[in-house]
């Protein structure tokens, strides 16, 4: 009976009997999927690299390199803090339980219910950019029709960019009530739909030249009425504008760091997958879990230099920037988000590849909108398990297991959040603390991370990650404080540089107010249940063994 | 045709809340005292007797009227010591090979086996050798270590109990052997309550099993859904109509959210890492809550799906397990005479 078992993971010399939940280890592919749709690079990637001209001198594939090695470090700690506190709900659990008090409840709160808010016009943008307008586009320009041209403009204006927004909350509340089991087929299936896309982007990009591109993309504009040679064009314009690209061989180390808290809106998240982990695990999945999450960081690093280096090769370095600088300013003679898909599929004149370059990198999309609510549903869950939140929220339909409630929680305030992001001018600003307020409820976990070899030694103690040391001390506080550097780094840049948009009186006011909410509902929750004679402190403490 | 059964559901949920606030400020005005009793639920502890210990000292430490632990007491694994020389132990535990050189460390580790619910056996090379070619010892070695251990935890729980006199029900689960319900059945202090009715503070009246629907490990107390329902149904029909009643059943219900389980693969391997979660629960037990409608029903079994709902007029609550790191979850509830009253999820 000695052998594979679910306990320790491999071929241990333990003895096992027949006994529920002893099951096998799971798949790390799998939990690479996962990983790898959270740091999305045709969604998340391609939307946060075109804002890259803000900051000139910096470069692009030197920023996602030395942030994916520090994000490593964010990797290796919530490995580790799930191999000792498998439970779902995440930062919100981690840090309640570690640390405990009123911030482990507002940083996880804010930056998983709060600010998941924000995301939804975000994820409306990109659904938007990298799907309906592209799509229109091209159908406008291989049958020539206007109408088709106008429904791509109209997912490029408020109305259609409102409209994504909405189908953003209608598909995401559908997968999550398909339960795990029905997102994760979807998931899997817009894996290989994704990446069947991104190669052939790949391919197309290979095997066509710079002047091929300029050739066809000229044509192209032409026919959906953009002028004639708009690529000398956005790049001349630009230029006029004040912008200068950085070269694609200069890859300006120093320079390129202001870049990194740009590019962690896109990176950042391998761990994002951390609120599902429910209790039972076998002790080994540290370093599954560690093997899924940095195969998902570092095959993506890997993939986004790849496009960017193809892009550089075939669509141009100093376009592909300049077309976005563009683009933002509102002087491209390109009438869309110049998406690298939409840019790729012209270099084909088959109507029916170009076609499937754009569905197939959807899949990109479809498989990854679901974690917009996924992971708030937990943490509203494990908050009302803990009496901080009504019972209510955590209700499910008992016919159809639907979390309404929660879901409800999540969409209303999103809808709102998403017509106030398109129709009140400026408030679009606000959205940009939408890293930052994440980034900022990490850090809290970093923290818990530090500390929890010395706050929780028994815990720690009996956990299989305690054997790891550096320099005599555990692996995971030094983790977690370099962990904790690389997110202040990124913190002060955030609320230095206006470049981020954070650097905003009015951002730093709705901040503030989310985190007083939070504030507000923590302290109400602890005195009803007071007054209910809960004493939730007293519920989360170790009961004595002696 | 859709607008309708939504309101009817939402006016309900909204009626229920109204009730309850006006309930809190009619409770909260009310100079009397509440005639209450605070009950504690564990369940699934598996071996560990770190957790074992922390559920008798919860009655204490929280205040609680009265223990209740579900099923799965009982160890999953054997962590063998191997002795390879005077002064030298070797044992795989956590992930690594642990080489001991002195007692300290022997006695270290062995505690930490127990307490992640493992049992520490001491064995030299040639009984190792011979223990990994015979089934059967191994079977036998399983025994003698679950009614070991269990005798002792017995014994440690009694001398407390004796003092704290706080009522302890125990009901083992389907990872249980047959044999540790003798072992309990001895006991001064706790009490075996598998097919019982028990009687609880405030005519509350409590009816237990720890057997489950199929599950794909064929363990000691398992069966169909029809055996299961009619096991349920001859302790329903030893119930008292006219009082309160908690089922304290270790199977959750089919479907309500308090039995998703990884789904497995023909392998027993978890399928999308873990992630892809299928209700396992039994469908017996759900139509046997929904038909009686007990006042309070507690579960265990699926250690992932800690939560609660309240299924018709039965508040339901399955607390998790979270054994191996040394964690009891439990469950405090307050048995009110005419409702259930708060609750609180622990982790103790």
């Amino acid at each position: 009976m000695a052998g594979k078992n679910g306990l320790e993971g491999k071929d241990s010399g333990l003895f096992v009997r027949e006994a529920t939940g002893l099951v096998r280890e799971w798949s790390i592919f799998d939990a690479f999927v996962y990983a790898f749709f959270s740091i999305n690079l045709i969604t998340l990637g391609l939307y946060i690299f075109s804002f890259a001209p803000y900051i000139p001198d910096g470069h692009l594939v030197t920023a996602i390199i030395v942030s994916s090695i520090f994000i490593v470090f964010l990797v290796i700690v919530y490995a580790m803090l799930i191999s000792i506190l498998p439970r779902a709900g995440g930062d919100y659990v981690l840090q309640t339980r570690i640390l405990g008090g009123p911030l482990s409840y507002v940083l996880p709160f804010t930056g998983w219910v709060f600010v998941l808010w924000l995301w939804v016009p975000l994820y409306g943008n990109m659904l938007s950019w990298n799907v309906f307008t592209p799509l229109f586009t091209l159908l406008a320009g291989m049958t020539g029709n206007q109408g088709l041209l106008d429904v791509a403009f109209w997912f490029n204006g408020v109305h259609g960019l409102f409209v994504s927004a909405l189908m953003v909350c209608v598909l995401a509340s559908i997968v999550i009530n398909l339960g795990m089991k029905g997102y994760a087929r979807v998931q899997k299936f817009c894996f290989y739909l994704g990446m069947a896309g991104l190669l052939t982007v790949f391919i197309l990009l290979l095997a066509n030249d710079n002047a091929t591109f300029v050739e066809r993309f000229n044509a192209f504009s032409a026919g959906i009425g953009a002028g004639d040679n708009v690529y000398t064009d956005i790049i001349a314009s630009s230029s006029e504008a004040g912008y200068d690209p950085i070269a694609w061989n200069n890859l300006a180390l120093l320079a390129s760091l202001p870049l990194i808290p740009m590019v962690v809106f896109f990176n950042l998240w391998p761990n994002w997958g951390s609120t599902l982990y429910g209790e039972v695990r076998g002790a080994s999945e540290f370093r599954r879990n560690f093997l899924g999450m940095f195969l998902g960081l570092v095959v993506t690093a890997v993939l986004a230099v790849i496009l960017l280096a193809l892009i550089a090769r075939t669509i141009g370095w100093d376009f592909y920037l300049a077309s976005n600088f563009a683009f933002y300013e509102g002087f491209s003679g390109f009438p869309v988000f110049p998406f690298p898909g939409l840019l790729a599929a012209m270099l084909t004149d088959n109507p029916i590849l170009q076609l499937w370059v754009i569905i197939s990198l959807s899949g990109w999309f479809f498989g990854w909108m679901g974690t917009v609510f996924l992971s708030s549903t937990r943490v509203l869950f494990a908050a009302s398990f803990d009496r901080m939140l009504p019972e209510w929220v955590s209700n499910l339909n008992p016919k159809t297991r639907s979390p309404y409630n929660a879901l409800m929680l999540m969409t209303l305030p999103a809808i709102v959040v998403s017509f106030l992001f398109y129709y009140v001018p400026g408030f679009d600003v606000l959205t940009l603390n939408a890293t930052v307020v994440i980034a900022i409820c990490f850090l809290g976990t970093a923290v818990a991370a530090i500390v929890l070899p010395y706050r929780k030694p028994d815990l720690y103690n009996a956990s299989p990650v305690a054997r790891y040391k550096v320099l005599g001390l555990p692996a995971i506080t030094i983790c977690g404080i370099v962990l904790a550097g690389f997110l202040l780094f990124n913190i002060v840049l955030w609320f230095m540089d206006p470049v981020y948009g954070v650097h905003d009186p009015y951002s730093a006011v709705f901040m503030l107010a989310l985190y007083s909410l939070a504030f507000v509902i923590y302290f109400t929750y602890l005195s009803r249940n007071k007054k209910l004679g809960i004493d939730v402190k007293k519920a989360f403490d170790e009961i004595p063994v002696e | 045709m859709l607008k309708r059964p939504l309101t009817k559901y939402r006016w309900s949920n909204f009626r229920k809340e109204i009730f309850s606030i006006v309930f809190l400020i009619l409770r909260f005005t009310d100079k009397g005292e509440i005639n209450m009793t605070k009950i504690f639920f564990s369940t699934d502890i598996h071996g560990s007797e770190k957790c074992w210990k922390k559920f008798i000292n919860a009655g204490i430490f929280y205040g609680a009227s009265t223990l209740i632990l579900g099923g799965d007491m009982t160890g999953k694994a054997i962590v063998p010591i191997i002795k390879e020389k005077e002064g030298l132990h070797r044992a795989y535990f956590l992930e690594q090979e642990h080489e001991l050189k002195t007692r300290q460390d022997l006695e270290h580790l062995t505690q930490a086996v127990r307490d992640r619910g493992y049992y520490p056996v001491h064995l030299d090379i040639e009984e190792m050798s011979a223990l990994e070619k015979d089934k059967s010892k191994q079977e036998e070695l399983f025994k003698k270590e679950t009614l070991e251990t269990v005798g002792s935890w017995i014994e440690w729980a009694e001398e407390r109990l004796k003092k704290t006199k706080i009522p302890c029900y125990v009901c083992p689960g389907n990872d249980d052997t047959f044999e540790i319900d003798e072992l309990i059945n001895q006991s001064e202090y706790i009490e075996l309550v598998e097919g019982k009715v028990v009687q609880l503070p405030l005519d509350y009246q409590m009816i237990s099993t720890g057997w489950s629907n199929p599950t794909p490990w064929n363990t000691y107390r398992e069966c169909s859904e029809e055996e299961l329902e009619s096991r349920i149904r001859e302790s329903i029909d030893k119930l008292d109509q006219a009082k309160p009643a908690v089922f304290n059943i270790h199977p959750p219900p089919y479907g309500l959210g308090l039995d998703e389980a990884p789904e497995l693969d023909e392998n027993l391997r978890p399928k999308y890492a873990g992630r892809a979660l299928i209700p396992v629960g039994s469908t017996a037990v759900r139509k046997l809550i929904e038909e009686y409608q007990p006042r309070l029903a507690l579960f265990g079994h699926i250690h992932e799906a800690k939560g609660m709902i309240r299924c018709k007029n039965t508040f339901c609550i399955n607390p998790g397990s979270n054994y191996e790191q040394g964690v009891l979850m439990g469950a405090l509830i307050n048995l009110e005479k005419d409702r259930v009253g708060e609750y609180q999820l622990t982790t103790g």
